[in-house]
């Protein structure tokens, strides 16, 4: 089959590789219909996430048609349309139990690396390095799904693929943003990051009763489409705008009473404290650029929220921990707990309440990723979410 | 004092002061520390089954291929004893084991008695606080020398991480009917780079069950 592999830092191949076999008694063979790549994907791809392998197939947000079960697998059968969860988990151990399924026990094979890394070892997630298990991911013509009972959301409906594919991660993550920031009828949200995780943490904090969202970001296309949901933007590079000002400004001074951090360790930075983490980050001395996350500590109101669904991989310097403190805030943020959400966004989306394909920019064909890829990373071409169609060949032009 | 503070609505007994024991008289003891060429681990896991279940699946000896690394076989030679084969590429190892202390339900102790190892260990399983599944707890000790260093090579792991790992998968066996596993996936060119992560990060000892032996 196609795959698309991570060769290197800034390397991605589209090859030829073997078909995904079942190896567990609760794995599905997927043959995929859509797949996308994610924010998620560029921190691999800018080579900020460690314990990636040259081969590697990349890509956490798929959907298809099941091809395979093993003989633990009774939820599914041949033939089934499914979405797949980005973060894998088992279903039974205490952190499933507990609905914190991006905490699973039990599906990470290398969760030893995690440990002497982190102290501690999360859920598998598909195609994101070793680490976080070492699985081959779906940006690929078929794909294994370990403990397909758990985790793949069986689609009844005909509703096209590109209204369900992000239910495999971003819909949800945005979602589960908007829920963490703890959002009260009529309150203001602050939003930084208007690419799909943040767009779709706009929209949801709508639902969830925020009166007003201020959206952030300095790209025009991703600006519009936040205005086009309701949203007030500010654009950051802009010479006479600074962000902690302007919020102050749209809130009477008080600050918004939740902040949602939507850009995570690859945050871009118009100030001096920008260039400070480049070199430090560089020289190995800092893994993250949290500039963005220091901003929204600065920013949120006295007794306020912050939720983080933008990804953190390591240590930070200089987060004004004292304002976090004095101002007795609350901080919420990890990997997202899919599970939670997949099935109540469904029926959203068959309500026609959203149809998530708003944020759709760009459809492509695997031999087109390695390129695409580029142009994600350099935010060109106006692009907002690249779709990749497994099967599509690719046109000679 | 007042009255609510005597009374502890929700406390538990302490848990009794098995070797393996973490807490003895209501106080934290530290794992041993290694000493005259003898090494130590500890280590426990949460796991959601009942403290019988789990003695049972553990102490069902012949059945440990199927979640210890590179144990191939484990043979009966008696009521308390058995006869254990561990292999790696070509290599093999091979000992024999009595067990010392079974205590149904809550405890098991062995100890090599000749072959090619030199080792001792405990696993005690105690219902977890709030009576939500069992806490199992590993000790075991290793004389360093010919099998450890033996084990280190062929292994690619060292004995003590192995311990942490055969919890890890006894675990999820426990819970889920299955080992998670990344072996026998496809891959584009690893390269030279890629090849040596793969040995790095222990990715190359087989998940258990070795895979001819797994029904499917
Ligand atoms: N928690 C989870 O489970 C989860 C899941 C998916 C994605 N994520 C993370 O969410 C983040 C966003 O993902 P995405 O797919 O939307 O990525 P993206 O790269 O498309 O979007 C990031 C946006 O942030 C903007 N940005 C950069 N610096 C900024 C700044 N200083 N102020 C305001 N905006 C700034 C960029 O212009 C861009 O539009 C990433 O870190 C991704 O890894 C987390
Ligand atoms: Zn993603
Ligand atoms: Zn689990």
């Amino acid at each position: 089959m196609k795959a698309v592999c991570w060769m290197g830092t800034s390397k991605v191949e589209t090859l030829t590789v073997d078909d995904p076999k079942l190896l567990n008694p609760h794995d599905a063979i997927i043959k995929v219909t859509r797949t996308a790549i994610c924010g998620s994907d560029l921190h691999l791809y800018d080579g900020f996430i460690p314990t990636m392998e040259a081969g590697d197939i990349l890509g956490h947000e798929f959907m298809g048609i099941v091809e395979e079960v093993g003989r633990g697998v009774t939820n599914l059968k041949r033939g089934d349309r499914v979405v797949v969860p980005f973060t894998i988990a088992c279903g039974n151990c205490s952190f499933c139990k507990k609905k914190l399924w991006a905490a699973c026990d039990n599906t990470n094979p290398n969760a030893h690396l995690m440990e002497a890394a982190y102290g501690y070892s999360g859920s598998g997630l598909f195609g994101y390095s070793h680490m976080m298990g070492g699985y081959a991911g779906g940006q690929a013509q078929y794909v294994r799904v370990p403990f397909a009972n758990v985790g793949p959301l069986k689609i009844e409906s005909d509703l096209p693929d590109e209204k369900i594919l992000f239910l495999s991660d971003i819909f949800p993550t945005g979602y589960m943003a908007a829920e963490n920031a703890q959002i009260q009828p009529g309150d203001t949200v602050a939003v930084w990051g208007c690419g799909p995780v943040g767009q779709f943490a706009i929209a949801s904090a709508f639902m969830l009763g925020a009166a007003r969202v201020i959206a952030i970001d300095r790209l025009p296309e991703r600006l519009d489409m936040a205005r086009s949901v309701g949203a007030i933007t500010i654009d950051y590079s802009e010479d006479d705008v600074s962000v902690l000002t302007a919020l102050k400004d749209l809130t009477a001074g008080a600050g918004p009473d939740s902040c949602i951090d939507a850009v995570g360790l690859e945050a871009h930075s118009t100030e001096l404290q920008g260039i400070y983490d480049q070199v430090k980050t560089k020289l190995m001395l800092e893994t993250d650029r949290p500039s963005v996350l220091r901003q929204a500590i600065q920013a949120v109101r006295k007794g306020g929220t912050l939720s983080i669904p933008g990804v953190y991989g390591g240590l930070l310097d200089k987060v004004p921990f004292g304002a976090a403190f004095g101002k007795g805030i609350t901080m919420k943020m990890g990997q997202t707990n899919m599970h939670n959400y997949m099935q109540p966004l469904l029926e959203r989306i068959e309500k026609g309440e959203i149809d998530p394909s708003y944020i759709i920019s760009h459809r492509i064909t695997l031999d087109d990723a390695p390129e695409m890829y580029k142009v994600w990373r350099d935010k060109k071409e106006q692009v907002t979410k690249i779709v990749i169609d497994p099967w599509a060949e690719r046109k000679v032009a | 004092m007042s009255d609510a503070l005597r009374e502890k609505p929700n406390a538990e007994p302490l848990p009794k002061s098995a070797g393996a024991g973490v807490i003895v008289n209501g106080r934290y003891l530290p794992p041993p520390v290694d000493k005259d060429g003898k090494q130590w681990v500890r280590t426990s896991a949460f796991i959601q089954a009942s403290p019988q279940d789990l003695y049972a699946m553990w102490r069902d000896v012949e059945a440990i291929p199927l979640w210890q690394e590179q144990i191939t076989a484990v043979t009966r030679t008696g009521d308390k004893t058995s006869h254990w084969v561990m292999k790696s590429g070509d290599k093999t190892l091979e000992w024999d084991s009595e067990i010392l202390a079974d205590e149904p339900g809550e405890r098991i102790a062995w100890r090599s008695t000749g072959g090619d190892s030199d080792n001792a260990g405990e696993v005690i399983f105690e219902t977890a606080p709030g009576g939500l599944g069992t806490v199992a707890t590993v000790l075991q000790e290793f004389r360093m020398g010919k099998f450890a260093s033996m084990w280190e090579t062929i292994v690619g792991r060292n004995p003590k991480q192995a311990v942490i790992e055969n919890l890890r998968h006894f675990k999820a066996l426990a819970e889920t009917g299955e080992i998670p596993r990344n072996q026998g996936q496809p891959h584009g060119p690893r390269g030279t780079v890629g090849g040596a992560k793969e040995s790095l990060y222990g990715e190359k000892v087989e998940t258990p069950p070795a895979m001819d032996r797994k029904a499917s």
